[in-house]
């Protein structure tokens, strides 16, 4: 250990020490410390940790001997996980998983937060599966949080032997490519096959294979997302919130660093295969949620579809494509979230809230929730001018200029294809149930999840508006990304 | 003073302001409806009278970066083909305006709001200078008229709105993939990364660069136009729209995709053009046929006007696809007359459906006698509709007749078939609905009233004057039509004395060195040198 450097790990020290205080509060007696005190801790180490993270924007700063890696790239993936984190924490306000066991919602939502920071900062392999097997930890148990419903446990369970597959053939990939150049750090690694001309032995080629199929578990990229409908259906809609954005950004953070800072040299072997792998995701993705009748389903293969998407940017590669897929996470964060939150709200007040149908009729009853589902879809669908139309643009634009125009042409026919169930929604939602009757039962809305959905909503248009200062920081990370 | 921005963005700030009315005060919606859409007809009215006929490029251009990284800016501006779209445009929204004013439906603040909303696209579409913004607009306006369809529209609505969404969607998603590779094919070209139409012209494509790049936008248009084979949304578009909808859509929006190839597809990718022209021309030859045939049987009054803009539209883009310029002017005022023809027709069929229990064609009979303003109305309409000579549409007709029979004879030839046709179907039209004994309407009800005169008297009085004088319109459009359909007319290797603003290459070629400055020839090397 040539240099601890303490402090360019300090955002990652705050999340860990906060996930583990709010844990701990959630052990008092008192009724009072134990409703607040967890989600108190939570939401201070979150502010921290964003301070920590605006002090140490800069350039690439180097803690415990090289595993991690502060560098702008990290640390913007660290503030999407962080506003995650936030707005999930936020719209858990009442939810009843959060209600009883607030202690081990907020700290767990808070140590998965650091193992995803692990990853976006990771500067070895084994930081990488570490950051991977700290998140999956905390989502394992996150997912079945609310034990007393079969379903949450079912989700759970699927969710543990799933990711534990994926884990494993993610770490034979990582000990293939130790195994092949005998390094565990990212730099060396990349200067060996630089200079080895290792890049057409098959023990690399297998590594590098190993590794995409590991990663797309957990971005739920098809043919590797069978296990994302049923784990995002019972789950708690919050856990399921946080896992369909965080989880996808940690996964995509995780792609870039190894196949565009490590192993650029592979790019025609990986490209095929990830480009391969976001066709899939965006076909079946698409053409699956089209026939979906509960939200959370519908919304976990427009997730599917949305990694496809994603992963063309990886795809196309270079500075453009790395600064594509951080701003369409940033856009995907805020229209996902807005989605989930109307959901979450609406399943507070009825029985099947989670089905398409209990939102008939709910824009005209209730028009700023209205306005927010309305918004959160048609910028999934990347109509203009929201944030997923410039996101999109951004990630056609860099397929298209790395002479992949054949996958933006994918991408636009998925997008097609996807208006059939997110208009579907908004004709639900707007034209649904009978004129002039109320959707049945509907209560208030709590202060933090009306702040927390109004706040995803607004992001939609502004995040567009104000692409300009946004895209700068997407091509600063990419630029940090990518630097040797 | 930034005219252009102000006619957008008028409407724009209008709708917003609708959410900030509580929705009881119907009264204040409808005063800032009014305002805000009258305001921009009067700024586009201004903009007519500084304007500066014979000059080709774009006027007052308004420039604001939005995402200058990737080549993203608010670029709006004027010239002599969008002016005539954007006074068309404002005028009809402000008379669509004015009418839902007078009887506002259920949840009348949302409706005025939504009509704002699309009013504000079509107008930024019409004067965008900008590829992204120009698509922007493209799919923007499809969110209110999704939410007019769907929410105020008739029976079977709910497939026929997404229908509509996904036909058109399905066209302008690859007309995105295609402005991106626009972009990046000229970087290659010309080292400069940009959107900006004026910048891109001349730009040199290779032939398949050009016909494929063509061929993504050229499709975004079709639909939207529709031209045949790709109408299949419009019937049912059309029928479950509420009818004041169903006239805008008809009148204004079928023109953004005639525009879009007037704009885009000959400008900038002539090669392109040249290869489809004659294809695109035997689709618009059948789709006035079709159009014709179908408007003939047509059931419903409704569909029959709707399938009469099908074979109007076909005009249009023949006349567009020829690249002659006494064509390509006509096209242009012909996209103003059908537009205000079409919008007077469907405002008389809702007239007519306030005193009838369905729209049928068959029920209706002599409504002249109990309604004889109505029938004044409905005959100058309808004359104007089938082109009469005498009328706006005969000098729009006779202009791209001329120009297509100069180019193609026997597409003109064929076309013609449609005028015949025109006057079978209109003249049925008014015959059983308006001749013959009274039977199956209200009369009373139908008869034109004080507000119904507001909205058709501007339109009759705008067809006359447009008929007496079309070259106050097709004056001002020469030079921007010129310089638009001259790089077409190069690839198509026509006559230069046809060709009036022959193109600049972009980049421009190598400056010629003056006398004396010339470097010395490469390939004389100097022996003796040591």
């Amino acid at each position: 250990m040539s240099h601890l450097n303490v402090v360019a790990a300090l955002p990652l020290i705050i999340v860990a020490a906060a996930g583990v205080l709010a844990m701990g509060t959630g052990l008092f007696d008192s009724q009072r410390v134990r409703r607040y005190a967890p989600t108190g801790v939570a939401v201070a180490g979150i502010v921290a940790a964003f301070v920590a993270i605006v002090v140490l924007w800069g350039d690439r700063e180097e803690a415990f001997g090289g595993s991690l890696r502060t560098d702008r790239f990290s640390l913007l993936l660290s503030a999407i996980f962080l506003a995650a984190a936030l707005l999930v924490i936020a719209l858990g306000w009442h939810e009843s998983a959060a209600v009883d066991r607030r202690g081990e919602f907020a700290g767990l939502i808070m140590v998965a937060v650091a193992g995803m920071m692990l990853v976006a900062s990771a500067g070895d392999l084994i930081t990488l599966f570490l950051g991977i097997e700290t998140l999956s930890m905390s989502l394992y148990v996150l997912c079945a949080l609310e034990v007393w419903r079969e379903r949450s446990l079912e989700s759970g369970l699927k969710y543990l032997i799933t990711g534990a597959v994926g884990s494993a053939v993610l770490l034979y990939g990582l000990a293939l490519l130790f195994g092949a150049t005998g390094a565990l750090d990212f730099a060396t690694i990349g200067q060996q096959l630089e200079l080895t001309g290792l890049t057409a032995d098959p023990l690399v080629i297998a590594a590098m294979a190993l590794i995409v199929v590991g990663l797309a578990f957990k971005a739920s990229a098809a043919p590797f997302h069978m296990w994302t409908p049923d784990v995002y259906e019972g789950a708690p809609t919050t856990v399921t919130a946080f896992m369909s954005t965080a989880t996808k950004a940690a996964a995509l953070a995780a792609f870039l660093r190894i196949f565009q800072g490590v192993l650029p040299e592979l790019a025609a072997d990986w490209q095929a295969a990830i480009a391969a792998i976001a066709v899939a995701s965006i076909v079946i993705g698409n053409i699956a949620a089209l026939v979906q009748t509960n939200m959370k389903r519908l919304l976990a293969y427009s997730s599917v579809a949305h990694a496809g998407y994603l992963l063309i940017g990886v795809a196309a590669g270079g500075i453009r494509g790395a600064e594509a897929v951080a701003y369409y996470l940033i856009a995907y964060l805020a229209m996902t979230m807005t989605a989930f939150a109307v959901v979450i709200i609406r399943e507070r007040e009825v029985e099947n809230g989670e089905q398409l149908e209990a939102l008939a009729g709910y824009g005209r009853a209730r028009p700023v929730l209205g306005i927010a589902m309305t918004l959160a879809m048609l910028s999934l669908a990347g109509f203009p001018p929201l944030a997923g139309f410039v996101g999109k643009f951004l990630l056609f634009g860099s397929a298209v200029e790395a002479g992949m125009t054949w996958l933006a042409l994918v991408g636009a026919a998925g997008s097609v294809v996807s208006l059939g169930y997110y208009l579907r929604v908004l004709g639900v939602l707007w034209l649904g149930g009978r004129e002039d009757a109320q959707p049945a039962r509907m209560l208030a809305v709590p202060g933090p999840v009306l702040a927390a959905t109004a706040t995803a909503a607004l992001s939609i248009i502004l995040l567009a508006l104000l692409a300009t200062p946004l895209i700068d920081i997407s091509r600063g990370a990419a630029e940090a990304l990518l630097a040797p | 003073m930034p005219y252009v921005s102000i006619i957008v963005l008028l409407p724009l700030a209008g709708a917003l302001a609708m959410l900030l009315v509580p929705a009881a005060r119907l009264r204040e919606a409808r005063l800032i409806a009014l305002v805000a859409s009258g305001a921009s007809l009067v700024f586009s009215a201004i903009l007519v009278g500084v304007f500066e006929r014979g000059v080709p490029g774009i006027q007052y251009p308004d420039t604001l970066d939005w995402a200058e990284q990737v080549g993203l800016a608010w670029d709006v501006g004027v010239d002599g083909i969008s002016l005539w779209l954007l006074v068309l445009t404002a005028g009809l929204f402000f008379l669509a305006v004015a009418a839902t004013a007078w009887r506002t439906p259920l949840r009348g603040r949302a409706f005025l709001g939504l009509l704002l909303a699309a009013e504000a696209g079509l107008l930024g579409l019409f004067a965008a200078t900008n590829l992204v913004l120009f698509y922007v607009f493209w799919e923007a306006m499809l969110i209110p008229f999704f939410f007019l369809m769907a929410m105020w529209g008739g029976q079977d609505r709910g497939p026929a709105t997404v229908r509509f969404v996904i036909y058109t969607m399905a066209g302008s998603l690859v007309m995105l993939v295609a402005l991106l590779a626009t972009a990046f094919v000229a970087q290659d070209i010309t080292g400069q990364f940009t959107f900006s139409i004026p910048e891109l012209r001349g730009v040199v494509f290779s032939e398949t660069e050009s016909t494929l790049l063509f061929a993504g936008f050229a499709l975004a248009f079709a639909i939207k136009l529709p031209l045949w084979p790709l109408h299949g949304w419009l019937p049912g578009a059309y029928r479950a729209a509420p009818i004041l909808v169903t006239g805008l859509l008809a009148a204004v929006m079928s023109k953004a995709g005639a525009y879009g190839f007037l704009r885009i597809g000959l400008p900038l990718f002539p090669e392109g053009a040249d290869n489809f022209a004659i294809p695109l021309g035997v689709l618009a030859v059948i789709g006035i046929i079709y159009g014709s045939l179908l408007a003939w049987r047509a059931p419903t009054m409704r569909m029959l006007v709707a399938y009469s803009s099908l074979a109007h539209l076909g005009f249009i883009l023949l006349g567009i696809v020829a690249f002659d310029l006494l064509s390509a002017q006509g096209a242009v005022l012909q996209m103003v007359n059908h537009g205000i023809v079409v919008a007077a027709a469907f405002a008389i069929v809702g007239i007519i459906n306030r005193g009838t229990s369905g729209d049928r064609i068959d029920d209706v009979a002599g409504m002249a006698a109990g309604a004889p303003r109505l029938a004044w109305v409905f005959l100058i309409v309808a004359m104007a509709s089938l082109a009469i000579p005498g009328s706006n549409s005969f000098a729009g007709e006779f202009f791209i007749l001329s120009g297509v029979f100069r180019q193609h004879v026997w597409l003109a030839v064929l076309a013609c078939i449609g005028i015949v046709y025109a006057a079978i179907y209109m003249l049925r039209l008014y015959q059983t609905s308006m001749a013959g004994p009274p039977h199956g309407a209200d009369t009373g009800r139908s008869e034109l009233r004080a507000p119904d005169y507001l909205v058709l008297v501007p339109i009759v009085i705008v067809m006359f004057f447009i008929a007496f004088w079309p070259t106050g319109i097709v004056g001002a459009t020469r030079a921007s039509v010129e310089r638009a359909i001259a790089p077409a007319q190069v690839a198509a290797g026509r006559d230069a004395d046809e060709i009036a603003r022959p193109p600049t290459p972009n980049p421009p070629p190598q400056a010629v060195p003056l006398p004396g400055d010339e470097p010395a020839a490469p390939d004389t090397p100097q022996e003796g040198a040591p």
